[in-house]
């Protein structure tokens, strides 16, 4: 009799368990990036904010700022199989070098404007950006344009190359996105670059 | 003449990326039914459409979409969903980052870009009664109103 009340009192639980499982209408999940790295996300309600930082944990959005939880396989299929199966390639990047002081390419970033153009024929209507980029040293609004003037040295050889887009932009980022993070005034010949990216 | 013709390009890239009708981002994928809603104005959405600020983006019964943004956030969305671009800036150089949006229904994935990189909390989801605010990294958000 007592085992029987136990058994009952087990079959109980797993059902409240289960219920509890279901009752996530709305929600946000965090998941890892492509590289196996992982940000954070922060979650604000009228009730507070939580903060998830562990891959595939989640959050409640009815705004009571309630406990992260684990999200399974199964359910993240069920709930976000056509959503996963509709994402684009992801972005594909190249970082070109000029030699020092002047306008002409280095060899090994010549070497890679063919794979910037078998790039273009992995993605749906693909379009490009031709970033450029400096390093701290000098004033940064005269970087800006520097960087700009690379940037359109290096669109030329590509579209002479025979590059064939739906969409290509020239922009300057001057000394706001270095690759690596320097004070200000240093001289760093890696963030002196420019970036092309196939989107 | 040289002269004029780099101011006149300076000026086309200080322009910044996201005043109202220029193209912050490319539809990449579509099934079914889906549609870029310009200023009440609805487009059947098909590789290669532009988004652009303020627009909306909604997929019907069946229906799923991809969209890859100027920073390289990538959005992809499913069935019976809709989520609005309010705010996208991406001028770096101007110290202009945001990219703010509000979904009022449906899932979403998203795999934040440089926006996120180099601003953190400058990428959010605004859904009815929570909000998201995102640093550097890949999520997925249900919306069942």
């Amino acid at each position: 009799m007592k085992a029987q009340l136990k058994t009952v009192l087990m079959i109980f639980v797993v059902l409240l368990f289960a219920a509890g499982c279901t009752t996530h209408k709305s929600y946000v999940v965090l998941m890892e990036n492509a590289d196996g790295t992982t940000g954070k996300l922060a979650v604000t309600g009228a009730g507070g904010e939580v903060v998830l930082e562990k891959p595939r944990t989640a959050a409640d959005l009815d705004g009571r700022a309630g406990a992260p939880f684990a999200v399974a396989e199964d359910v993240l299929k069920r709930d976000f199989g056509p959503a996963l199966a509709a994402q684009p390639p992801l972005p594909e990047s190249f970082l070109l070098y000029y030699k020092t002081g002047g306008t002409v390419l280095t060899e090994e970033s010549r070497a890679l404007i063919p794979a910037v153009l078998e790039a273009t024929g992995k993605h749906p209507a693909p379009d490009v950006s031709v970033i450029g980029h400096t390093d701290t040293i000098g004033d940064s609004a005269a970087n800006e344009k520097l960087a700009l003037q690379r940037a359109q040295a290096v669109a030329e050889i590509i579209q002479r190359a025979g590059l064939q887009v739906h969409d290509l932009t020239v922009t300057s980022h001057g000394e706001k996105n270095l690759l690596i993070p320097t004070p200000d005034n240093t001289d760093e010949p890696r963030n002196r670059r420019v970036e092309v990216t196939v989107r | 003449m040289g002269r004029w013709l780099t101011a006149f390009v300076l000026i086309l890239a200080f322009a910044s990326v996201g005043q109202a009708g220029e193209t912050i981002g490319f539809v990449k994928t579509v099934t079914g039914s889906a549609l870029v809603i310009d200023s009440g104005k609805a487009i059947p959405a098909k590789v290669g459409t532009p988004v652009k600020m303020g627009n909306t983006l909604r997929t019907g019964s069946g229906g799923s979409l991809g969209v890859t943004f100027k920073d390289n956030t990538v959005m992809s969305f499913g069935p019976d969903t809709e989520l609005t671009v309010d705010e996208y800036f991406y001028t770096p150089g101007a110290d202009k980052l945001k990219f703010s949006s509000s979904m009022s229904r449906g899932t979403l994935q998203v795999v934040s870009g440089v926006i996120a990189k180099l601003k953190p909390k400058a990428v959010t989801v605004k859904t009815p009664s929570a909000m998201i605010g995102c640093r550097g990294t890949r999520f997925l958000v249900k919306v069942d109103p």
